[in-house]
This record gives structure tokens, C-alpha cells and sequence, in this order.
């Protein structure tokens, strides 16, 4: 229990930290850090999606493109406002990914992903080629939600829209669903003879995690002013799962320090762009290599290192603990 | 005999991989209350019959009645929704879920309260000797436990009526077989659940079942007391190879 009210109040803490700090630094960082919050928000659902169910889908990107598009094309051609676009936004992604549950329901792992990568393509290639109607390469011109370029708004909006993603996936993992999705991960056989419904629950994870992703995408849109084909690039895909990976799969907070932390490290690095790519690659195979449950498990490890020095050596068993999560 | 009595009823089952006839018209039937065991030598057809019992498989032909209703082609939740639980000659548990987590997995599908199920839960695990591990990770256990905790998780199913155990002793320690056997005895005449148990363990099968039925090369070539098939000619050329 304790242990409980100690993770809401370092939530909590950030949180405010958060919340105060566009008043020390300038736009400049407040917009790298809007950035930074919106693939936190990719990581996080992601991580719903194939790392507590299992689903490993490399289409999670191309629903964040999706939700952008669905929105600016909706607001361009139709005129229809921002507070009806987004969410048709999100709600056609769902629809998507939901349709796209369903046809993978008997596939997983590197079937599951190709499908899946291959969906990403041809919806990229869609909005590259349909150029007469989306804008193609050159990009589609969206308007910004706050009418004005100035980040502020926007990094409160994202900062925002993080903390509803983050409540929302803590929920779902704390209720009985969260339960039936990590079964279905370890063991979907065993997860359906013990009366798990495994065709609701892949498809609810396939639409909740992918609407997460229009969402973000489709006010990333309104935020920047232009999309572009490019959210639908296979490098986007590898940034998120690099994101998790390097922050915590499986972990709540795992992806969002993730995605917060290597989108700072890309930004410092900014000035050395030929080498940065290679100082994240090498980053990657360090924390593969040594605490392949990303820095999470660096994490823990201090911690035990700590406990273990305190207590005079713990035994074996106390060694595989995880934090009692599921305990209430 | 009368109707109501079955439970299980498997008429002419068939099932075809390709070219390979598993199951080659199996017929039987099971009594509600029973103890029943399924045996015949590896490769005989018992897992893919059970696998058709509870939804895994559909069977090719024939028909599989549970309570006088048809239930191949439903699937396995539906199946186990309708009081039917397994367990798998692997042992299959949630290895990243703690010991209790896995035992709420079946009473949460049926809707049980978070009180009830937690209830429920610890009596289980206290009988199985598994309480002080109910927060550990699941991969932390043994072999023989994961048997153990599979076993009793499909008891934390209220109402359970039929039981289907595929091969549930083997490769578990004699203190253990202890505790599984104590546990089918046990539901078996406090709650009336009918076992269908396939096993190797002769000695076993025969002190816990009254009536065995003995498949081989996909059929079913024997029934009755252990005794009784024992002396079949049949069995002892399907055990001993003829």
C-alpha cells in the first residue's frame, strides 16, 4: 500500500513540476518538450498494445498519421470544426485498427507484425500519392488549434493529454481487463479456457491503443500546422519502440521517461546530427546488453542495490520481487 | 441408462489433421459424478479428443454433447463459461502474473466479486500449500508447482461441473501428486464435479477412477473397471505393441 501512495505522490510531483516549468525556460524548449509529450503519448499506448497484451503491431505511427489527416483533411475540405474533426479522428482510427484486430486475431508475433508494418505502408503510400487530395510529399497545411505558432498553449495541451493517457492505461491495467490483457500475453490457450473472451480483448487494446495514437497525432496536426507522410515513415515506428524499449517495456512509466529523455538527448545533440543517431544506436545495444528492462530495470537494480546494502543481503527470493502492484 | 445422468457425451468423433486421423470415430460417455480416466499409449488420440472437449479444436465429424447440449465448434471461452475447465500436460500459467493474479483470471471472467474471488482464492491456495507464494511472480515457481497452481485455478471456477485433467501427475513430486489427488477427491464428492483425467500413471488412474476408457490409434478399443481392460487383449497389444 505504501508503496502506492508513494508512486502518486512522485505522479503528483511531476506533474506540478511540469506545470511550472514553461515560466524557466524558453519556447524553444517548452516546443521540444510538446514534441517530447506527444510521443510520450505514442510510447505509452504502444506499450498497452504490445507490451502488456503482447501485440507487437508496427502500424502504431501510421494511426497517429491517420488521426492527423482524418482531422486536417475534415477541417480543409469539409470545414467541419476542431472540436468534431478530432474526434472523428480518433474515432476512425479505432475503426481502423479495430478492423485491422480482427483480421490479425489469429496471427502474432513476427506475422502480426509484418501485417501490420505492411498496413503502415500502404497508408503512407496513400497519403504520398492521393497528393491531389491529401497534398502528397509537399505536406497538407493544418490549422493551429490556439491560432498562434507560440508553444505555451500547445505544451500545456500535450502536457495534458498525457496525464488523460496515463490515467486511462492505469485504469484499464488496475481493472479486470488489464488482468485478461497480460494473460492473453502470456498464455492467450490457457487465457481463453479460463473464459477469457480473447476476440473482445485484442480488439479492445488494438482500438483503445490506436485511438491514443489518432488522438495524439490528430492534435499534433493543429499543433505544428503541417503534416506531412513522413509521421507515417518506418522511423517513426522504430523512434516509439525505441522509446519503450530504453525506457521500460511492460512498465507504466517506462515509455514516457523514455520518449521524454531521448527526445531531450536527440535535441542536445542537435548540433551533431551525423553522430546522434549513432550515440541513441549505441545507447540501445548498452541497455539491451545490461538491463534489457530498460532503465526501469536500471532502476530497480539500484534500488535493490540499495536494500540489499541496508538489510546486510536479502535472500534469492527477494531478488525476483517485482513491486507488489496487483496487491490491494 | 438415463439421459440426465450423462454429462459428456462424445458420439463418432472424428478429427483429421491433413492427412492424419487423430481421432478415428470415438464414442463414450461420461455419468455426472464420475472419476473417469482416459488412457492408451502416446499418440492414441487422448489430448487431440481433449482438445475438442473444450473448444481448442473443432472436431472434423460426430458430435461432443455436454448436458445433452452440442458443444464442439464453440470456442473455449464460451465452452468454459458453460462449466468445463482444463488443465494442459505442459502446465500453461501466466508466468509474468503473481500466483493470485492467476487464480482471479477464471473467477473474474465468470463475474465473481473482487471479495469472493480473493476469498476463494486464498482457501485454494492455502489448501494447495501455495499461500506464501501467492505474491511471488508465477516464473518463480517450479514445475511441479505450475501443475499444482493449474489445477487448482480451474477450481476457482464456481459451479464447475466437468473437469477435464490432461495428465495431471506427471512430472510432479510424490508431495505434490499428494495434494492433486487429495484435491480431485475432495470436489469430486463435496461438490459433485465429474473428473476426465488422462494419465499414464496406471496405479493411480486406477485407484481414483472406477471406469477407464482405453483409446488407441484414434479409437476407443476398451471401457470399465482398471481391472477389467487390463485383461482386454486389445489393451495389452496397444500397451505392449502388437
Amino acid at each position: 500500500m505504501n508503496l502506492f501512495h508513494t508512486k502518486y505522490l512522485v505522479f503528483l510531483i511531476l506533474v506540478l513540476f511540469a506545470a511550472f516549468l514553461p515560466m524557466y525556460i524558453g519556447e524553444y524548449w517548452q516546443y521540444v518538450l510538446t514534441i517530447a509529450f506527444f510521443y510520450a503519448i505514442l510510447a505509452a499506448s504502444w506499450n498497452l498494445l504490445s507490451g502488456y497484451t503482447g501485440l507487437f503491431s508496427l502500424a502504431h505511427h501510421a494511426f497517429g498519421m491517420i488521426g492527423a489527416y482524418t482531422s486536417t483533411l475534415l477541417m480543409a475540405k469539409a470545414g467541419i470544426p476542431f472540436w468534431m474533426s478530432i474526434p472523428a479522428g480518433i474515432l476512425l482510427t479505432m475503426l481502423i485498427s479495430s478492423l485491422m484486430g480482427i483480421m490479425c486475431l489469429r496471427v502474432s508475433g513476427l506475422y502480426l507484425a509484418l501485417i501490420t508494418w505492411a498496413f503502415a505502408e500502404v497508408a503512407r503510400n496513400y497519403f504520398r500519392l492521393h497528393y491531389t487530395f491529401t497534398g502528397g510529399d509537399r505536406g497538407l497545411e493544418s490549422s493551429l488549434l490556439f491560432g498562434t505558432i507560440q508553444p505555451t498553449p500547445y505544451y500545456y495541451l500535450f502536457l495534458g493529454l498525457l496525464i488523460a493517457t496515463i490515467i486511462l492505461i492505469v485504469l484499464i491495467m488496475r481493472s479486470r481487463i488489464g488482468y485478461y490483457l497480460k494473460a492473453i500475453r502470456d498464455d492467450s490457450i490457457a487465457a481463453r479456457s479460463m473464459g477469457v473472451n480473447i476476440v473482445r480483448y485484442k480488439i479492445f487494446a488494438f482500438a483503445v491503443s490506436s485511438g491514443l495514437a489518432g488522438m495524439a497525432g490528430a492534435f499534433y496536426g493543429h499543433s505544428i500546422g503541417l503534416i506531412s507522410p513522413i509521421m507515417g515513415d518506418f522511423n517513426e515506428m522504430a523512434m516509439i519502440i525505441i522509446f519503450v524499449v530504453i525506457g521500460g517495456i511492460r512498465t507504466m512509466p517506462g515509455p514516457i521517461i523514455g520518449a521524454i529523455a531521448v527526445r531531450i538527448l536527440m535535441e542536445l545533440l542537435r548540433a551533431q546530427s551525423e553522430v546522434r543517431i549513432l550515440i541513441l544506436s549505441l545507447l540501445v545495444i548498452i541497455i539491451m546488453r545490461f538491463f534489457n528492462g530498460g532503465l526501469m530495470e536500471l532502476y530497480r537494480q539500484i534500488k535493490q542495490w540499495i536494500n540489499k546494502d541496508k538489510n546486510g543481503g536479502t535472500s534469492a527470493y527477494h531478488e525476483i520481487e517485482t513491486p507488489k502492484q496487483g496487491e490491494s | 441408462m438415463n439421459n440426465k445422468n450423462k454429462i459428456l457425451e462424445m458420439d463418432n468423433v472424428v478429427k483429421i489433421f491433413g492427412g492424419l486421423k487423430a481421432n478415428n470415430g470415438v464414442s463414450f460417455e461420461v455419468e455426472k459424478g464420475e472419476i473417469r480416466g482416459l488412457i492408451g499409449p502416446n499418440g492414441s488420440g487422448k489430448t487431440t479428443l481433449i482438445n475438442q472437449i473444450t473448444g481448442i479444436y473443432d472436431a472434423t465429424e460426430g458430435h461432443i454433447r455436454y448436458k445433452g447440449k452440442k458443444i464442439n465448434g464453440l470456442q473455449p471461452d464460451v465452452i468454459a463459461a458453460m462449466g468445463i475447465m482444463r488443465t494442459f500436460q505442459v502446465a500453461r500459467v501466466f508466468l509474468n502474473m503473481t500466483v493470485l493474479e492467476n487464480m482471479l483470471i477464471p473467477a473474474f471472467t465468470q463475474g465473481q466479486s473482487n471479495n469472493e474471488a480473493n476469498t476463494r482464492a486464498e482457501e485454494l491456495l492455502d489448501f494447495a500449500l501455495l499461500s506464501r507464494l501467492k505474491n511471488k511472480p508465477t516464473k518463480s515457481l517450479s514445475g511441479g508447482q505450475f501443475m499444482l497452481l493449474q489445477i487448482v485455478r480451474g477450481f476457482m471456477r464456481k459451479g464447475l461441473e466437468l473437469y477435464v485433467m490432461d495428465e495431471p501427475f506427471a512430472g510432479v513430486h510424490q508431495s505434490i501428486k499428494g495434494i492433486i489427488i487429495k484435491s480431485i477427491k475432495m470436489m469430486n464428492q463435496d461438490k459433485n464435479v465429474t473428473f476426465l483425467i488422462v494419465s499414464h500413471e496406471m496405479a493411480t488412474i486406477s485407484s481414483l477412477c472406477s471406469k477407464v476408457t482405453v483409446l488407441d490409434k484414434g479409437a476407443r478399443i476398451a471401457e470399465g473397471s482398471m481391472k477389467e481392460v487390463a485383461n482386454i487383449p486389445e489393451v495389452i497389444d496397444a500397451y505392449l505393441g502388437g
